[in-house]
């Protein structure tokens, strides 16, 4: 079966553990994970300035080493990054702020992307709130 | 169509809990998770409205164990396979965000 | 055929973005041609409140959003009685057109839909 997983809240989040946990769940029974999308504060995820306590959960870390090892597409919602001040190279300097904090191999892109897997998925589940 | 809905926020400080109970029918069920399984304990106003609703609920193991609720035998305790799973048991997953 | 989609809008028109972001995720489903509708509900009903004034605390109005609704083919917009009586607030008194639900109708309401996001 085909999932897709949205995530609406940070990574220190316990929501945000819960679905990095479900999508690790998903790939392990066999399914097909198609996206994973990052929507409100969520897109906080793919800020490479995360630093988390020693003796705290890395969550931001976590999904990152998931995204890379099983080449998971991995998308933050454009408008609700810049909003949030999380930018890639290209958006840092179309607004000319100092520094760029999303790198590979997070994307940025539209809200199509979350309806495009929203579509083409057997389930979409959401993560976000607390 | 069949709704699997999952809640995280605590009943006590927040509707969503009883938003929900409201607009569910009765081929739905609800997952409890994260703070949301607080509407377990036993003899509380959400355990009650939860019980009579007439709706299966299952809740994640790892919140109820970490919170130190009670076993509850009307409510099945989910790994994330068992989450992963139920999802597919129902035609649509609403998370209350 | 494209699935169906009802956005649950729960959140006051300025508690934070999430009111906004709702609707954003419902225009660009619109604008996708993809069969979306809205549900308002709880503290969400304060979004179709009549005759706000958010430039008094420098917000966005978000009526300008609302209104776009249809234009991007959202057109089945609905309201929650019970949440708007709660509330103190008359559905003849709304900014937009919604249809009116019992609590009744919304459980019928549901599965209708292919997916459901509740913010």
């Amino acid at each position: 079966m085909k999932f897709a997983i949205a995530v609406y809240s940070p990574a220190h989040s316990p929501a945000s553990r819960r679905a990095l946990l479900f999508a690790q769940a998903v790939l392990a029974q066999g399914h097909q994970l198609l996206r994973v999308f990052f929507y409100q504060d969520g897109v906080h995820t793919a800020s490479s300035n995360v630093v988390t306590a020693q003796d705290e959960s890395d969550t931001a870390a976590q999904w990152r080493a998931f995204i890379i090892e099983h080449q998971v597409d991995a998308v933050v919602c454009i408008a609700a990054a810049l909003r949030r001040g999380v930018l890639n190279e290209e958006e840092a300097r179309r607004y000319q702020r100092p520094a760029a904090n999303l790198t590979e191999p997070w994307q940025l892109s539209g809200l199509g992307q979350l309806h495009e897997a929203a579509q083409q998925a057997d389930r979409l589940v959401s993560f976000g709130g607390h | 169509m069949s709704t699997l809905h999952v809640l995280s926020h605590s009943p006590f400080s927040d509707q969503r809990l009883s938003s929900c109970l409201r607009l569910m029918g009765h081929d739905d069920a609800i997952l409890l998770s994260g703070d949301a399984v607080y509407a377990l304990a036993p003899g509380s106003e959400p355990w009650a409205s939860l019980s009579s609703a007439g709706v299966a609920v299952f809740a994640l193991a790892e919140d109820a164990r970490a919170r130190a609720l009670p076993g509850n035998p009307a409510v099945e305790l989910l790994d994330y396979p068992g989450f992963v799973e139920l999802t597919l048991a129902y035609d649509k997953v609403n998370s209350w965000l | 055929m494209a699935k169906s989609m009802l956005i649950i809008s729960r959140q006051a028109p300025w508690a934070g973005p999430a009111a906004r972001e709702a609707l954003d995720i419902a225009l660009a489903g619109g604008a996708y041609d993809l069969p979306v509708s809205m549900l308002f509900l709880d503290d969400g009903v304060y979004q179709l409140a009549d005759a706000q004034a958010p430039d008094a605390v420098q917000q966005k109005n978000l009526a300008a959003n609302l209104q776009a609704l249809p234009l991007f083919g959202v057109d089945e917009l609905f309201v929650c009685a019970a949440s708007l009586a709660r509330r103190g607030l008359s559905h003849a008194a709304l900014a937009l057109a919604a249809q009116t639900q019992t609590d009744e109708q919304l459980r019928e309401l549901l599965p209708r839909f292919d997916l459901v996001v509740t913010l």
